[in-house]
Parts: structure tokens; C-alpha cells; sequence
């Protein structure tokens, strides 16, 4: 899968976790960090786990989500791991 | 006047109302829960499941190992969600000591503040987290360290307590200052366990999920306590990313969730087309932070009903909840049997058996007055006696995750700079529009002096970021700003503090 399309894919999951954080993930892109400029607290980075491990159909094992700070980071690891 | 417990009489059948009784102490509620369910499973975790009567072997080993404390000995239990847990806190309890629950996020230096402040004399672990006990190891060898999986063949049996008997202290972020613990007696634990049941129609013999932390009384009384009083089965999800697939295998009938856990799940529901909670569930609780009418509706649609609640830490969870919650979506319902409520200036004030015994570790006289405790939420009443809260007069600020974070108790980690001078933590939003902690901090006149204005300010910035990254992920700032003005100051010359002003 392309770079772009895991970033469109990616902001689509996290445009539907929260009607409040529409217009931050409409404007972040992969430089901004999840907590600070999305505001994402510890729900909001569980359903994105959650939701990428369901749409993108893999596993995220030896990981957490202190491992991610910014949504750039998230697509690297999506990068490397799917094929 | 009706008696509080007869208003949740016509929410369940006459039989089901007839076993929700009232309880002294844990032990007392634990010797009704092997007669009569010591067959049935209690407790489902990391693929094993344990029936109450096993729990009772292992928990009776377990006292042994404890070694006879006198009444009221303090042990700590620092261990993560498990059988493990749950083995240690029944054993501990039920021999009449108190339970002091550390959250599994605390570092070595504040266990160890811990065991000080709450006179710790014993500390169960997991082992895992052994490294963290370094500074309780060389400096306090007094205190008896017991992995939290030890078995002993050897069983002690329960000690007789009374209502009084302090059952355990859970951590707050209480009103203001740095965390504390509020201690609750064997009477208010029972109080909170048994108003878990008001309210809805299948009480027994239940299937619970446990997902929230054990080491918050919503987790602890409402899940754990509830389930285990009611002769239910509590499955313990490990992972909290893991749920939805160990909602798929377990298929719990009942769930405790904070809102933005009830909400997530939704989402994830509409947007993969299934109801990720699985079909067998029929009741939310919902509380720890306020729910949305939208949420009672939309759950409501697929069969489900969500019960939202109000309570806090000092009062055992639970103060009220809402069997009515379609009708009165906006109201945290009714208040539970045994208490007294008052509203005065706004402020809810409360009494009752299920109320703490007071503060451990802080002094906190502005809690109470004339023997009642000030909750610092705004409150009022509608005419058929259900309970809104309006608002927050108190510093904490609520987390859409439901965790509290006490701003005090962050500024006092940033105000250990020296060239900190005064810093305020606050609720904002981020450019983007999210919900966001920002810290703004005053530089000590005479400190850094040597360096230029904004040199100064950066290095203070890369300082304050670092201590930043040492705090649990739900207290960190988003946002750091150095002023160049003092903050506003009320006559007493106090920081007037910022309030967020929802919209």
C-alpha cells in the first residue's frame, strides 16, 4: 500500500473517533504529533489501535502507544509491516 | 416518605429485589458469596477460570502468608488487572487488614513515597514490577514484600471485622494538592458493592468484563465488588486493545465503562457494521465522567441500556444512578439508600455509610463542614427527587478518558525547576480544536540571568518538556508557554485560576 493511501486511510479512521477532533485531523498531517496537537488521550489512541488492527487486518505485538508520537510515526510502522 | 431503596424496587422482579440486602463487612459478603455460588466461576483471566471456591483456596493460602496482622495493617497491592490482584485483595480484606491500592503507573520513587505517606508495612507485587520496589528494598527492608502469584497449602481462615474495620485506601485526585488516598471502611465498600445493583433487572448471576483499573473504585467496587456480590462472572481483559476480541469469546451480559470507552465502541460498531459489544450485552454502566444524552439514545437503538451514574472516590463510587435514563437522559439519577444529600450554594454536599473516613496522607479540612463532605460539584434536583450535576467548582479537570488530573499535582513537578517561579496547569484546545492540558510557567527573576531573553526561554522550554516526559501519559502538557507577565492575582494575592469556558 502506497504511503499516501495509509495517510488517507489513517485520517479516516481518526476523523470518525471524535465529532470534536473533525476539524484537527481535517488539518494535521503526518508531522503532527497525536497527543499534543490531536489531542488524543488514552481512548482516543486505543480506538485508533483498534481500528487500524481491525481495517488494516494485522496486529500490533511488541508495541505500544508511547512508541507513536506522531501520526508519521503510526504510518512507518504501517509501512514496514504490511505488504 | 418512601424508603431510597424502594424507588429501584420496580426496575427487577420481587425474588431478584428480595437477595439485594445490605452487608457490614467483605468477609460477611464473601461467606454468602461461597455458599451459595462456591461452585460457580468467579473469575475468568489469561485463559483460566477460577469458581469462587477456588478463589477462596487460594485466597485462604494467601492470608497465611500475611502472618496474622493486626487489625487494620496496611498492605499494598501493586499489580496490574488480574486473578492475581483480586486473590491478594480478598486475602487482605477479608483478613481484616487494609487494602492500599497503588495504580500500576506509579514509579519506584512514588512507591516508595507511598509505602511512607500511607504506613505501608507489607507490599504485594507483581513480579514484574519488581524492579520499581528498589528504593523500598534499601531503604525500608521492614516492610514484607509478597509476590502477588505466591500459593501457600496452608490456609487461614477469615477474620472476623466489623463495619468499621478499614477495608482499603484508594488514591484521589481529591479536591486539590498532589493524589492522596481516601480511606473506606468494610460498611462504606458494602454500601458501594450493593448499590451496584439497583436499578436494572438482571442482578445475578451476570457476565462482567472488567476493563477499567482496579485501582479506581469504579473498577474496584462497581466492577469487581458488584460482580462478585451478585454471584456473576468477571472476565478480565488483559489488553484494552484486545477487547473487542474478548468481548467476542467471553459475551458479557453487563458492562462498566467510562463514557469515552462507551462512545469508542460505538464508533468502531458503525463504522466495521457489527455491534462490537457483542449481542448478549444488555447494560452499560456509565460514569467517572459525564455522559452524553446522544450516547443513552444511540445505545438504546441496538438494545441496550445505559445507565448512567454519579460517584466518587470518597464516596465508595456510587452516589446515585439513573434507571430512567430515556426519560431523564441528562440526570445521574436517583441517590442511593443510606445517605444524606444537601445542596448548599449549589455545591452538593453528602453523608452516609458509604462516605470515606477521611483523607490518608493530606490534610484536607476544607473537605468538610459540620460533619458533611463538600463534593465540589454543582447540583440540583428536579422535582421527582433525580439529581443533575451542572458543573465543577473544584480545581480537577476531567479528561474525556475519565481520568482526573489534579493540576496541582502536575504544577508541583514543574515547580521542582528551580528557575520555576509559579506555573499553572489548565484545560484548552489545541490549534487543531482538541481537548488539551497546557502548562504556563513565570521564570524566577534571578534565575538563568546569563542567558538572552530568547535563549532563556528555549532552554526553560527543552527543561520543562523533559520533566514533562516523566509523568504518567495522562497528566503530560501539550502545550508549554512562557510568560513574560505575572499571573492574575486575587486579593490574597493567589493565581486567579483559568477556567475553560466550554464554547
Amino acid at each position: 500500500m502506497k504511503r499516501t493511501e495509509i495517510v488517507e486511510k489513517l485520517k479516516d479512521i481518526l476523523l470518525a473517533t471524535d465529532d470534536r477532533k473533525r476539524d484537527a485531523v481535517a488539518a494535521c498531517t503526518e508531522a503532527s504529533s497525536l497527543t499534543y496537537d490531536l489531542g488524543f488521550s488514552s481512548i482516543g489512541m486505543l480506538y485508533m489501535v483498534i481500528a487500524i488492527e481491525e481495517e488494516f487486518g494485522i496486529r500490533f505485538d511488541g508495541v505500544g502507544a508511547a512508541d507513536f508520537r506522531t501520526l508519521g510515526d503510526v504510518v512507518d510502522y504501517l509501512e514496514a509491516k504490511l505488504p | 416518605m418512601t424508603e431510597t431503596k424502594d424507588l429501584f424496587r420496580k426496575y427487577t422482579d420481587e425474588a431478584t429485589f428480595a437477595r439485594i440486602v445490605d452487608m457490614e463487612t467483605v468477609s460477611e459478603m464473601w461467606q454468602r458469596c461461597l455458599r451459595e455460588f462456591g461452585g460457580s466461576v468467579a473469575i475468568a483471566d489469561d485463559g483460566k477460570e477460577y469458581t469462587y471456591r477456588q478463589l477462596e483456596e487460594d485466597a485462604g493460602g494467601f492470608r497465611t502468608l500475611l502472618e496474622q496482622p493486626e487489625e487494620g495493617t496496611r498492605v499494598a497491592i501493586f499489580a496490574a488487572n488480574s486473578y492475581d490482584f483480586v486473590k491478594a485483595y480478598l486475602a487482605v480484606v477479608t483478613a481484616g487488614c487494609t487494602a492500599v491500592i497503588f495504580p500500576a503507573h506509579l514509579d519506584a520513587a512514588a512507591v516508595f513515597g507511598c509505602c511512607m505517606m500511607f504506613g505501608v508495612k507489607k507490599l504485594v507485587y507483581q513480579r514484574d514490577f519488581e524492579e520499581r520496589l528498589a528504593p523500598v528494598k534499601e531503604r525500608r527492608p521492614d516492610i514484607t514484600l509478597i509476590p502477588a502469584d505466591a500459593l501457600c497449602d496452608e490456609k487461614t481462615d477469615m477474620t472476623a471485622c466489623t463495619g468499621a474495620t478499614p477495608c482499603a485506601i484508594v488514591f484521589t485526585g481529591g479536591t486539590t494538592g498532589r493524589s492522596k488516598g481516601a480511606l473506606l471502611s468494610n460498611a462504606a465498600v458494602m454500601q458501594g458493592t450493593v448499590n451496584g445493583c439497583y436499578g436494572y433487572a438482571d442482578v445475578f448471576s451476570q457476565r462482567y468484563l472488567l476493563v477499567l483499573p482496579l485501582s479506581h473504585v469504579f473498577g474496584l467496587i462497581r466492577n469487581l465488588m458488584t460482580s462478585l456480590y451478585t454471584g456473576s462472572t468477571l472476565f478480565i481483559c488483559r489488553n484494552n486493545k484486545d477487547m473487542f476480541r474478548d468481548i467476542a469469546v467471553f459475551r458479557p451480559t453487563i458492562m462498566v465503562m467510562v463514557p469515552a470507552l462507551a462512545e469508542m465502541a460505538l464508533t468502531l460498531s458503525k463504522r466495521f457494521g457489527r455491534n462490537m459489544l457483542g449481542d448478549d450485552l444488555k447494560v452499560i454502566i456509565c460514569g467517572a465522567a459525564p455522559v452524553s444524552p446522544f450516547l443513552i439514545g444511540e445505545y438504546d437503538r441496538i438494545g441496550v441500556k445505559l445507565l448512567a451514574g454519579y460517584g466518587l472516590t470518597e464516596s465508595a463510587n456510587l452516589v446515585s444512578g439513573n434507571p430512567e435514563s430515556l426519560a431523564k437522559p441528562e440526570s445521574v439519577g436517583l441517590p442511593y439508600p443510606h445517605q444524606e444529600l444537601k445542596i448548599v450554594n449549589g455545591e452538593l454536599w453528602l453523608k452516609g455509610r458509604n462516605m470515606m473516613d477521611g483523607y490518608v496522607g493530606a490534610a484536607e479540612a476544607d473537605a468538610y463542614e459540620d460533619g458533611w463532605f463538600k463534593t465540589g460539584d454543582l447540583a440540583r434536583f428536579d422535582e421527582e427527587g433525580y439529581l443533575y450535576i451542572t458543573g465543577r467548582i473544584k480545581e480537577i479537570i476531567v479528561l474525556q478518558s475519565g481520568e482526573n488530573v489534579s493540576p496541582a499535582e502536575v504544577e508541583t513537578a514543574f515547580n521542582a525547576l528551580p528557575f520555576v517561579q509559579d506555573s499553572q496547569v489548565f484545560e484548552d484546545r489545541s490549534e487543531l480544536g482538541a481537548q488539551i492540558l497546557a502548562l504556563e510557567v513565570v521564570l524566577r527573576p534571578t534565575e538563568l540571568t546569563d542567558m538572552e531573553p530568547e535563549a532563556r526561554k528555549a532552554y526553560a522550554t527543552a527543561e520543562l518538556e523533559k520533566v514533562n516526559r516523566t509523568l504518567p501519559p495522562f497528566q503530560q502538557v501539550s502545550k508549554i508557554t512562557i510568560r513574560d507577565t505575572d499571573f492574575q492575582r486575587s486579593p490574597a494575592m493567589k493565581i486567579v485560576r483559568y477556567r475553560y469556558e466550554k464554547n
